[in-house]
């Protein structure tokens, strides 16, 4: 753990989780392992990690192997990139999020089952529809 | 409180990326947990860009302003280069900017739409429609959740259909469907 009154400037690594409550700042990589930036932590670092969840503030950008998590009281601007992602109610994000799973293909369709309105052709106008309520 | 609000358009937006194909989608508007647990859960190969305009309003110029609008915009729109949207979320963005801001904004967006992109917008059939204080997530493929506002936003001066229609130059309507209260629901394609 890094508690609350330490401040580190350059590099974090190791082969441990880690919870950060303090200030750090350069780059934070633990692999295999997962880091916790806790509702103290001020991060101003890019994060390397399986497993990523932030309860305080991030100013960089993320990795997660296998999943980030920004909490509720999480605040995160920066790139994430992470297979799975979750942003809790009242997390403030700004940025992107990777979600590419690499070669696995889509779990479910995007669209519903249910036949899509049939696009309108060529130089048409757009149709316009009406909807009950 | 969160109200769910059924969608004919969205599937539409959805029904030209390919299982396999990965996409990157503009979110102009802010991050919210269901939009992100549906990219997420949804598996599929994408990047989501959020940018919250709605956090930048008004987005007008004003004496003593550094910058104009379009340069405000240009700033704002800071994506990578090589980038490339293949779907665009405009949930109800244009009924607060003004002209000069939704062209900014389209004068950004067109050199970094993919072939083919596809968008979702909300407008007004009829301008004295009112104000929804409300913020759009989305649930599923046909299905968004709307989240109230914690304060109304300044600058709700919605557009005719068709001078939006004029003012998003590289876009065009392709489908709309009249909700209530006048309001409209957009499925938009890139030109060719």
């Amino acid at each position: 753990m890094i508690g609350p009154s330490i401040e580190i400037k350059g590099s974090v690594s190791g082969a441990e989780d880690l919870l950060i409550q303090g200030r750090v700042e350069g780059t934070v990589d633990l692999g295999d392992h997962e880091v916790t930036v806790g509702e103290s932590g001020k991060v101003n670092a890019d994060i390397t990690a399986r497993t990523v969840r932030i309860d305080g503030e991030v100013a960089g950008d993320i990795r997660g192997t296998e999943k980030v998590v920004i909490s509720k009281t999480g605040n995160v601007k920066g790139n994430i990139i992470a297979p799975r992602m979750t942003l809790e109610d009242g997390a403030i994000f700004k940025g992107s999020i990777d979600m590419d799973p690499g070669d696995a293909p889509a779990k479910v369709a995007l669209a519903p089952k249910s036949p899509a309105p049939a696009a309108a052709a060529g130089d048409k106008g757009p149709d316009l529809d009406l909807k009950q309520g | 409180m969160s109200e769910q609000q059924s969608s004919q358009l969205l599937p539409g937006l959805f029904e030209a990326i390919a299982e396999d194909q990965r996409v990157n989608v503009l979110h102009i508007g802010p991050a919210l947990p269901e939009t992100v647990a549906f990219f997420s859960d949804a598996g599929f190969r994408c990047k989501l860009f959020f940018l919250d305009l709605f956090a930048e309003l008004p987005l007008v110029f004003q004496p003593g302003d550094e910058l104009t609008v379009q340069q405000r915009m240009s700033q704002l729109m800071d994506f990578p280069q090589d980038t490339r949207f293949d779907l665009c979320l405009f949930w109800d963005i244009f009924n607060y900017l003004d002209e000069t801001a939704i062209e900014a904004l389209v004068d950004c967006l067109r050199p970094q739409l993919a072939i083919g992109a596809r968008a979702h917008a909300f407008a007004v059939h009829n301008t004295r429609s009112p104000q929804l204080p409300q913020r759009f997530g989305i649930l599923a493929g046909d299905l968004l959740n709307l989240r109230p506002r914690p304060a109304p936003l300044p600058g709700y001066a919605p557009h005719p259909q068709a001078r939006l229609q004029a003012l998003l130059q590289g876009l065009t309507i392709k489908r709309s469907v009249l909700l209530a209260q006048s309001r409209l629901e957009l499925l938009l394609h890139a030109a060719a």
